[in-house]
């Protein structure tokens, strides 16, 4: 049985539970998980709206042939923000903006973090990849002006110049924003401004379900030891301490 | 990664538009430089405000407009042309958004139709490209009027928002919402049947169902009978759906469903009265301060509709912590200016009547803030303080305790009384004008730090609205003050400016000048003969101003001002009495008679005030006043005063009837 199957159940469970503490053994719970009924379809438009939150387009047309579900969106236009998505996390920043404008000319019109951090971005590719006038030249063209039209981003702005600094980039102590990972931050801020902008959820819902277990097991923790879920990736259930 | 000159190096705005200008300039060429000129000025102000100088807008509205007119032709091309309807279209929103310099350039241009024209267009892109950029247009105040009113017009709008494109029904929804202002306009809307499918739209995407609530709001604004038609069965459940909203996921849904009943419930006072709903509006705009975005910095604005004015508001929100939620912005550290307004906005709101309020603000060191605030480099910020601080200052306890009358406050107040902008400068007087009513007297910081001569020169302003509040922040700043006080306030008002006052063409200017002159002369001999000085002519002037002003509060402070004079000694009373009674003239005793028959019982008890002090018995002149009282048939008015229905003005009648009988009885 996959492990999302164990983790739903084991949240249907704990929400129907008594308020008493008490103790549950490991085989009263599984009797108690295998009475609880959860729909296939449902599961399916979870990982449907996952797979397509995220932009797996590949993954959902599969998922959508071999299991029927129907997107709520229409697949085509994840394509164009995947595009985005993938553009920023190889570093072609300019690029990706070019697309977004592409799709929706209000997005970074009326984004101002979001462009801010873009321009960020590119500020960082041409740093990493050692074009330290351009980089210095764009610093000054571009990302200055944001900083005198938005006093909030100045901060930001500092730390970024400061990597221009240091001759030994990947040590210094803005060194982070150097990480893969700060693309992949701004690669997500680029995605939920495009689904927003789409009107859609930005957010999947999977994450939100499982927020509601962690929450509701730490709820159930007060009242009774039971079988918990520690390990979300495992699923596995393991024995109350007593 | 691969590179290529361009990339690297933007062109510079000079070329583009250079290139998008000659006629030599391959087609092809052409659109690639607006695709690039677009690309440069998304987001960027800075290149914006560049493109606009070198007259960039329009050369773009120009290629527009020949590939508008070029598309007709149809053939191979059209993909072509499409491709620069888009291009152009977007980059003309783009100037617009958010500038009005550039809505003006691109009205200017002509743009305006050639946009229009494009929202029909088959090809879904051009439309949305046309109806965004229209649609960027409507949000700023540059916008051209829509005309509701004409029929044609009417029937444009309802397709629109009939459209099954998004991006075109948001425009509906913008141009009802940015330029529906009058309730003729309202009425037709409502009447074109413009609410049904606004309503629809609620049940739609989230882009659509915050449109909608917006224009709600705008088209039931003050307006009841729209309010009402919005209630309607016919409507379906629609006030449920949106406080339904209020509960919505996105930040922004919520705060426009709250503005969306506020509107509502500032406009019929019968509808979304109970307790549920005002809390729950207060609750949910609470928590959507803690947005650290736009929605954010709207909040406080919503807030201080729902409670402006409203004192069960002011109290449910104060119950519900309002002001600890504020204080926490304000600890956390500088915002955005426009925040800061909004906050200070709330907690003037919040502190306009009750006195809890005041009181929990003044505890949680709120102070503290506004010292800072009073400096800021925003206009709104400094009159949004000076709001505040003159509705905080209302609360008597604490200024008797000298909460508001030192450096800190009185320093910054003091330099915003010659701030550039009129707006702050009012503010300030009234701020001003609170805070020196303090009963500790410890007025001196405040003429010590250059006060008296700022409101001194204020009070000499060209406009009026400054003029009046200049001299009652004098007014109030001369109440119950020391004599040292008064010397230096007089020194550096002169009374010739006194006089100038007096005689003000304002009668709200005469009454403040007055009243303060009464204050002046409020207390000891030598207040009265500091202020009248050697040749009377203040007196001259106040009497004059007496006898010929219509105005009931001019009346009152200058009969009070006598009377003020009258309880002096024998020589300040005498000086009164030629003002009351001079030698030669009815019109002067008509005027006493005239003051005594007033229908305003302040200005009878005044008067009344003035009589007693001049017969006061102890005064050796007395007798002889009481006869020219006598003769000029005072002693009959009394008598019909005596049962008088005002407490004040019974009291007082008998009073000086009892002084003057009392010399009656040994002339006789």
């Amino acid at each position: 049985m996959s492990l999302f199957w164990i983790v739903i159940r084991q949240l249907a469970e704990i929400q129907a539970m008594a308020t008493s503490k008490k103790v549950i053994t490991r085989v009263d719970w599984e009797k108690k998980l295998n009475d609880v009924k959860v729909r296939k379809e449902d599961m399916n438009k979870l990982v449907m709206n996952f797979l397509v939150t995220e932009g797996y387009v590949e993954a959902a047309e599969k998922f959508r042939l071999e299991s029927g579900t129907e997107p709520d969106i229409d697949l085509a236009t994840i394509t164009d923000r995947m595009a985005v998505k993938k553009a920023v996390q190889s570093g072609n920043v300019e690029d990706a903006i070019e697309k977004v404008n592409d799709l929706n000319p209000e997005i970074l019109d009326t984004n101002p973090q979001l462009f801010f951090h873009l321009q960020q971005q590119r500020l960082i590719e041409l740093i990493r990849n050692g074009k330290v006038e351009e980089a210095l030249e764009f610093a000054q063209e571009e990302l200055a002006p944001r900083g005198e039209e938005n006093q909030g981003f100045l901060e930001e702005l500092e730390r970024t110049v400061a990597l221009l600094a240091f001759e030994d980039v990947s040590n210094c102590p803005v060194g982070e924003l150097l990480d893969i990972s700060q693309r992949l931050k701004t690669a997500s801020e680029v995605n939920a401004a495009i689904l927003t902008s789409q009107s859609h959820e930005k957010d999947p819902k999977l994450p939100s379900l499982l927020k509601m277990l962690i929450w509701v097991q730490a709820q159930l923790d007060e009242k009774a030891s039971y079988p918990r879920i520690n390990d979300l990736s495992t699923a596995v259930l393991e024995d109350p301490a007593v | 990664m691969p590179t290529s000159a361009t990339s690297n190096h933007p062109s510079r705005p000079e070329d583009l538009i250079g290139r998008l200008n000659s006629p030599h300039t391959p087609y092809e060429a052409k659109l690639k430089a607006l695709r690039d000129l677009k690309n440069q000025i998304i987001g960027n102000r800075t290149k914006k405000l560049a493109f606009l100088k070198l007259g960039a807008v329009p050369s773009v509205v120009s290629i527009l407009s020949s590939a508008a007119a070029a598309q007709g032709g149809g053939g191979d091309n059209r993909e072509f042309y499409e491709s620069v309807l888009i291009q152009s279209a977007a980059a003309i929103g783009s100037f617009a958004c958010g500038l009005d310099a550039g809505v003006k350039a691109v009205l200017d241009a002509g743009a305006f139709p050639l946009l229009l024209s494009l929202i029909s267009h088959l090809n879904e892109k051009v439309a949305d490209a046309g109806a965004r950029s229209l649609k960027l247009i409507y949000q700023s105040k540059r916008a051209p009027k829509y005309d509701f009113l004409q029929q044609k017009n009417m029937e444009f709008l309802l397709s629109l928002l009939n459209s099954k494109n998004e991006n075109v029904t948001g425009l509906g929804a913008n141009i009802i919402t940015h330029s529906c202002q009058t309730t003729a306009e309202q009425q037709a809307l409502s009447e074109a049947g413009v609410i049904k499918r606004l309503v629809s739209l609620l049940g739609g995407s989230i882009n659509q169902k915050d449109a909608s609530l917006e224009s709600l709001a705008a088209m039931v604004k003050e307006n009841p009978e729209v309010s009402s038609k919005f209630m309607a069965p016919e409507n379906g459940r629609a006030l449920n759906v949106v406080i339904e909203l209020m509960k919505d996921k996105h930040p922004r849904t919520r705060l426009l469903a709250c503005m969306c009943l506020i509107s509502i419930r500032n406009t019929s006072t019968s509808y979304l009265q109970d307790s549920g709903i005002k809390n729950t509006l207060v609750l949910v705009l609470l928590e959507l301060l803690d947005d650290a975005g736009p929605v954010g910095d709207e909040a406080p604005f919503v807030l201080s509709s729902l409670i402006t004015e409203k004192e069960d508001m002011q109290k449910i929100a104060f119950n519900a912590n309002l002001i600890e939620k504020l204080c926490e912005h304000l600890n956390a550290g500088s915002y955005q200016a426009k925040r800061l307004q909004g906050i200070f906005l709330v907690l003037g709101d919040l502190c306009s009547k009750l006195e809890c309020c005041r009181d929990r603000v003044l505890d949680l060191q709120v102070l503290n803030f506004v010292t800072e605030a009073l400096a800021h480099d925003s206009a709104e910020v400094r009159t949004a303080a000076c709001n505040f601080l003159k509705n905080v200052s209302r609360s008597v306890k604490n200024l008797s305790a000298g909460q508001f009358m030192n450096e800190a406050v009185a320093v910054p107040l003091i330099q915003l009384l010659c701030d550039a902008s009129t707006s702050v400068q009012i503010a300030a007087l009234g701020a001003i004008s609170n805070v020196v009513v303090d009963f500790m007297a410890h007025k001196s910081v405040f003429v010590q730090c250059g006060g008296v001569k700022q409101l001194v020169q204020l009070s000499k302003s060209m406009e009026s609205a400054i003029r009046v509040n200049a001299v009652w922040a004098l007014r109030n700043l001369t109440f119950l003050v020391s004599y040292r006080c008064k010397e230096e306030i007089l020194l550096e008002l002169t009374s010739a400016t006194l006089i100038s006052l007096i005689n003000d063409p304002e009668p709200s200017v005469q009454g403040q000048a007055l009243a303060l002159v009464r204050n002046l002369v409020d207390g000891t001999l030598n207040s009265i003969n500091y202020v009248f000085g050697e040749d009377g002519a203040v007196l001259h002037a106040i009497a004059r101003q007496l006898r010929s002003s219509s105005k009931v509060e001019v009346q009152i402070q200058g009969m009070y001002t006598l009377s003020n004079v009258a309880s002096g000694n024998e020589i300040h009373k005498e000086a009164v009495m030629n003002q009351l009674l001079p030698q030669a003239g009815n019109d002067a005793e008509k005027t006493l008679v005239k003051f005594l028959q007033s229908t305003d019982s302040r200005l009878r008890t005044a008067t009344l005030w003035a009589l007693v002090n001049l017969t006061f018995p102890g005064s050796p002149g007395a007798c002889r006043r009481v006869t020219e009282l006598r003769n000029a048939g005072i002693i009959t008015q009394l008598k019909n005063m005596v049962n008088d229905h005002c407490l004040d003005v019974k009291l007082r009648a008998r009073m000086a009837l009892g002084q003057l009988m009392i010399f009656g009885d040994s002339s006789s």
